[in-house]
């Protein structure tokens, strides 16, 4: 079972409602072709550091799968065809950090952030 | 790469300064590449604080030769970035 990192960029007018919608869509495609998802993370708006498709912002959601090669393959079908995804990227990573998020502690609201920690 | 002792070792500068001047010099004068060190920071294409160290400001990569770091370092970090500017984080 290898470990997988998937990210997608979902367009910038996407309501929050939207997204919650694309991560079920996409973690239920996962659990359909046997992959399981350990963990998603949803970085929020972040501004692109260049255009693409005229979007400005764009939401970000990141997936740690964990599966055989055949759930990426379903997974990227389905997204090639979904009009609201600008980008995805799958990158397969020998062990995950759970611990460690980047962008949590930026753009998620920092009351609730700095209540955990 | 035998290491030449610099006479005038001015007090601990920044490294660009003390590469401008032998801007033609190839040796390394840090010998321990800021990566390689125990406690130092994972790369990963998700942590932008560390990729933008090593990046110039229009988002060139920056060569080991003037960051010092080490080779292998320095292949992960290239991959790493790449990955970033895919996702359209750097």
């Amino acid at each position: 079972m290898n470990l997988y990192e998937h990210t997608i960029i979902a367009r910038q007018d996407t309501s929050p409602s939207e997204i919650k919608q694309l991560t079920e869509k996409y973690s239920k495609i996962i659990e359909k072709n046997d992959g399981e998802v350990v963990k998603t993370e949803n970085w929020g708006l972040l501004n692109l550091s260049y255009l693409i498709k005229k979007n400005k912002k764009g939401s970000y959601i990141h997936f740690k799968i964990k599966g055989k090669g055949s759930v990426i393959n379903e997974l990227e079908k389905n997204e090639t065809i979904d009009k609201k995804l600008l980008r995805f990227l799958t990158v397969k990573v020998k062990k995950f950090d759970l611990e460690t998020n980047y962008f949590s502690k930026k753009d998620e609201s920092e009351i609730k952030e700095s209540i955990k920690n | 790469m035998p290491k030449r002792q610099s006479g005038n070792r001015k007090s601990k500068q920044s490294n660009f300064a003390k590469l401008s001047i032998f801007q033609n010099n190839k040796y390394k004068f840090k010998k321990n590449c800021p990566l390689s060190i125990k406690g130092a920071p994972k790369i990963d294409y998700k942590n932008i604080k560390l990729l933008k160290r090593y990046v110039t400001e229009n988002g060139k990569i920056l060569p080991s030769r003037v960051t010092n770091v080490s080779q292998k370092k320095q292949r992960e970090l290239s991959l790493s970035i790449k990955r970033a500017r895919n996702l359209a984080l750097l």
